[in-house]
């Protein structure tokens, strides 16, 4: 093993550029597979424990009493499905909006390190791009979502998606900077922008450090992944689907994936950012002890993800009006009131 | 307390000679034939000095043999007292023509709609008469009158044919008679509902406007009907409403069918309340009759309704809160679980789960099963704490308030004149209970609270119900305590014919007041059924209700009246 290690180092070190290729394509097949694979497993998982909320069953049909296939006959469905583009619609940017969303969340993978290996007392973290700004690079790759999803509403040539793309871009601006400034005080704790560093500089968390932020950011990041009680762009009950109202086959399947992506992404932020990353006890097995980062940060992006569909069962959604408002004469506000506080205190400590 | 003696001579005295024929029923009913010319200075008077200040519906009856129609004027009173005037005004069957009530009572615009579309009466000085219920291509036909002949037409064989309209569209009308055809006049320009691009040409203003569908097929109504809002932007400017998409005619089936078979019809229309209807319906009839109902009957009628006002509200507050919620709510689905053992409860007595057909003439059906009474003791206190969970929880949410708190608030004032019923109009604070104000069965041994709110808003609306059901449980188990032994039907013979009479009954179905209006001419089949239903009643306040909100209100205020479309269009 160490062996392995040092001819790995060794040939990053004198070949950088080719080391950093070789990375990158190995990064990005692994990435665009976890990310994938893991949003069906969200979506899964979702509709799993929302039917245990609700007293239901959920999917216990294909694949056996869990119904872990039916997502796979879901995409079946979904790929054949025939392709309906309205005749009004803009065309270029009705079948481009889709593929800008993949694109967005496919740039927040690369610079989000999803867990780390412990090998001889050292973390090495899994992450593709390795940035020095990851986290502000991250938290604008996020926003471009909202891009994506008022292509989708504005070139349908829908009532509803009209409206429900007004609601997205009103809501998303919203909340981004609330966001970007917890960040932002995240960042001024850590002294650093790096995701990486960002984790191995939490000898507490985050959360515990910076309460508020924490918050703040949990809130925002609901409303950024557009679950209730922030879904408004797509409110079904008032606007049938919102933004995606026309959308069918494989086209909704991409925008519906995206959601289900960003939440997953968005977890694994929340996780990063506020929750101590991969940090926890190290399991004394071997192997195990390998993996042991991954697997707590697996665990605790479960748990954030079980938290938001928690939310999702209990709260009702707010009106658009109110979303709006909450977020530029409160979230804004107590925001930057947390940054005061993470510079006292980040100067304090450091 | 006032009673119809008195209204009937003050009517006498103020207008000598406008009362051509009279007749008090019983202190609370009173039948009275109106000189047509004198019909609106009566309701003003009435209005004004006897405080009759609920217009309940009107009926149109068609008699064929006197050569004359009908127009009967439902008149009540929120609690001023208990009398209902049933005024008639006659008009020749040639040409018919009465003088509309809407300038009086705001809500009168419908019922009158439907008699103007069905019978052909003509309503000098209403607003908008095009067609409510039927489709563009029946008007004309005058559906409901005693010589419709059907469409297609039944003794020819006829369909409707086939016209193309000079902008291109197809048509359907119904063909024209030999006689039209000789005198030249085929093309009828027969009153139309607006189409979609006429309104969006009448009534958009400025590029900043849309009118959008939120209705007859959306996620948001509970059945179909026609919702369509002006918005700017995220306001709503002007809502128009439609109803008729599911129409089925109930009221003309049963003057086909025999006065028992007619139960069945009033199971379809309202599935969710079909005890209730049963109910008036064959309260109605036992009127006529002069039928009393043996105490256990009673008793049994009485658990049952309750019980199943308690389910009608469990869904009817579930379905609501996914209008709000999304349908990830998780306490919609435990409501859906708890009224499920409720329904297993009715189902063990009537052999249904939604459409029971249980209550007959002087009776029911069939007798309680054995050990009902302890399964109800064991759901009751269980649904009991269940309801005040769900109360308590309401009560505690910041989100919820924040949705349903003085959204769609209606004043006491503005409900009684719009003639909202049920817990839309308690939920305002006036307590207008048809338990209490027309008392029915044991109703009036019964201990039990009439419900009410205090700001009249969607979440009055929601707390109204819930807290109603803690009532009914309330009603079932002194019901249970104190039920007799003996027969469950009576003993009187009940004969194919019922003879000649008239009866108008009112019942507290769980959407607020129903009444129906029967009419036998002495045959084996009713000669009229007028269903007076409550949303119906509730639906027409929506338009002036929905102006000048939110979209996502709009949903909040539509989905609180507990909507039930099918028995709004019947």
């Amino acid at each position: 093993m160490d062996g392995i290690i040092e001819i790995i180092t060794q040939f990053a070190a004198e070949e950088p550029a080719i080391f950093a290729l070789i990375i990158g394509i190995i990064g990005a097949a692994v990435i665009s597979g976890v990310v994938n694979v893991g949003a069906m497993l969200v979506i899964w998982g979702e509709r799993k424990v929302l039917s245990d909320f609700c007293n239901r069953y959920g999917p216990n049909r294909v694949g056996g009493r869990w119904g872990i296939l039916q997502l796979g006959a879901d995409a079946i469905k979904l790929f054949t499905k025939e392709d309906i583009i309205p005749g009004d619609a803009d065309k270029a940017v009705y079948v481009w909006a889709p593929i800008v969303a993949s694109m967005a969340t496919m740039l927040v993978a690369v610079a989000i390190p999803f867990g780390a290996l412990h090998i001889n007392g050292k973390d090495y973290p899994l992450v593709v791009a390795n940035m020095d700004i990851s986290a502000l690079y991250v938290e604008a790759a996020l926003s471009l979502m909202a891009i994506a999803v008022f292509m989708a509403g504005y070139s349908s040539n829908n009532k509803y998606s009209i409206l429900g793309a007004f609601r997205g871009i009103a809501r998303m601006i919203a909340y981004e900077v609330p966001m970007g400034v917890c960040v932002i005080s995240v960042a001024v704790m850590a002294h650093s922008l790096n995701l990486v560093e960002i984790v191995e500089s939490q000898t507490i968390w985050y959360a515990f450090a910076q309460p508020l932020g924490f918050v703040i950011f949990v809130i925002a990041l609901i409303t950024d992944l557009g679950r209730i009680p922030f879904d408004q762009s797509e409110a079904e009950e008032e606007i049938i689907s919102g933004y995606n109202t026309e959308y069918s086959g494989i086209r909704w399947g991409l925008l519906y994936f995206q959601e289900y992506n960003n939440a997953l992404l968005g977890s694994i932020l929340l996780t990063l950012l506020f929750l101590g990353g991969w940090h926890g006890p190290i399991i004394p097995i071997p192997i195990l002890d390998i993996i042991s980062p991954l697997i707590w940060l697996f665990m605790k992006v479960v748990i954030v993800l079980w938290f938001f569909i928690w939310v999702r069962s209990s709260l009702f959604r707010l009106r658009i009006d109110q979303v709006t408002d909450f977020g530029w004469k409160w979230m804004l506000p107590l925001s930057l009131l947390n940054l005061g506080w993470a510079v006292l205190i980040g100067s304090y400590f450091a | 307390m006032t009673i119809a003696s008195e209204v009937l001579s003050s009517i006498q005295s103020a207008f000598p000679g406008a009362v051509l024929d009279s007749r008090v029923e019983s202190d609370r009913r009173l039948w009275a034939t109106i000189d047509s010319n004198k019909i609106l200075d009566v309701c003003k008077h009435l209005s004004s000095k006897h405080s009759f200040d609920h217009y309940s519906g009107s009926a149109g009856v068609d008699w064929i043999a006197r050569k004359e129609m009908e127009v009967v004027e439902i008149m009540a009173s929120h609690g001023a007292h208990q009398v209902v005037a049933m005024l008639k005004i006659k008009t020749p069957r040639e040409n018919p023509s009465v003088k509309s009530l809407t300038g009086l009572y705001w809500n009168a615009n419908w019922y009158e709609r439907e008699i103007w579309e069905m019978f052909g009466i003509n309503f000098e000085g209403h607003p908008e008469q095009y067609p409510l219920l039927l489709s563009d291509e029946l008007m004309g036909a005058w559906p409901w009158r005693k010589d419709y002949k059907g469409y297609p037409d039944l003794t020819t064989g006829e369909r409707a044919v086939e016209i193309t309209t000079p902008d291109g569209y197809t048509e359907y009308r119904i063909p024209p008679t030999p006689a039209e055809v000789e005198a030249g006049t085929v093309v009828v320009e027969r009153p139309k509902y607006p189409s979609f691009r006429e309104r969006e040409e009448l009534e958009i203003k400025s590029d900043s406007e849309m009118i959008m569908h939120l209705g007859p097929q959306h996620a948001m109504v509970p059945g179909p009907f026609l919702l369509d809002i002006l918005v700017e932007g995220e306001r709503v400017k002007k809502a128009f409403l439609d109803l008729g998409y599911i129409h089925k005619g109930i009221e003309k089936i049963m003057e086909n069918r025999t006065w028992l078979q007619g139960i069945t019809y009033t199971d379809r229309m309202c599935y969710v309340a079909s005890l209730s209807n049963n109910e008036c319906y064959c309260g109605a009839v036992e009127k006529i009759l002069g039928l009393e109902v043996p105490q256990r009957a009673q008793y049994i009628r009485v658990i049952l309704e309750e019980l199943s006002r308690i389910q009608s509200h469990l869904i009817g507050t579930g379905e609501f809160l996914t209008l709000v919620a999304g349908v990830g709510y998780a306490p919609w689905q435990y409501m859906i679980m708890d009224r499920e053992k409720i329904i297993s409860l009715i189902e063990s007595v009537t052999g249904a789960r939604l459409t029971h057909t249980f209550v007959r003439f002087g009776g029911v059906r069939n007798d309680l099963p054995e050990g009902f009474a302890e399964q109800c003791k064991k759901v009751l206190p269980y649904m009991k704490s269940r309801t005040e969970e769900f109360i308590e929880l309401f009560a505690q949410d910041p989100i919820y308030s924040a949705r349903m708190e003085n959204i769609g608030s209606i004043t006491p004032e503005t409900a009684k004149r719009m003639g909202v019923s049920g817990p839309p109009l308690r939920a305002t604070g006036v307590a207008y209970d048809m338990r209490k104000e027309d008392p029915i069965l044991l109703y009036p041994d019964l201990d039990f609270k009439v419900i009410t709110g205090t700001r009249g808003d969607s979440a009055d609306r929601i707390d109204v119900r819930l807290r109603e059901i803690l009532e009914s449980i309330h009603i079932i188990e002194q019901c249970l305590d104190r039920i007799p032994s003996g027969p469950i039907k009576t003993e009187a013979k009940i004969p194919k014919k019922v003879p000649a009479g008239e009866a108008y009954y009112r019942v507290e179905d769980p959407r607020g007041e129903m009444g129906m209006y029967v009419i036998s001419d002495g045959g084996d089949k009713p000669y009229r059924v007028k269903v007076r239903g409550p949303f119906y009643a509730t639906f027409q306040t929506l338009t002036p209700l929905l102006e000048g909100v939110y979209i996502a209100d709009a949903v909040a205020i539509a989905g609180s009246m507990d909507g039930c479309p099918s028995e709004a269009d019947r």
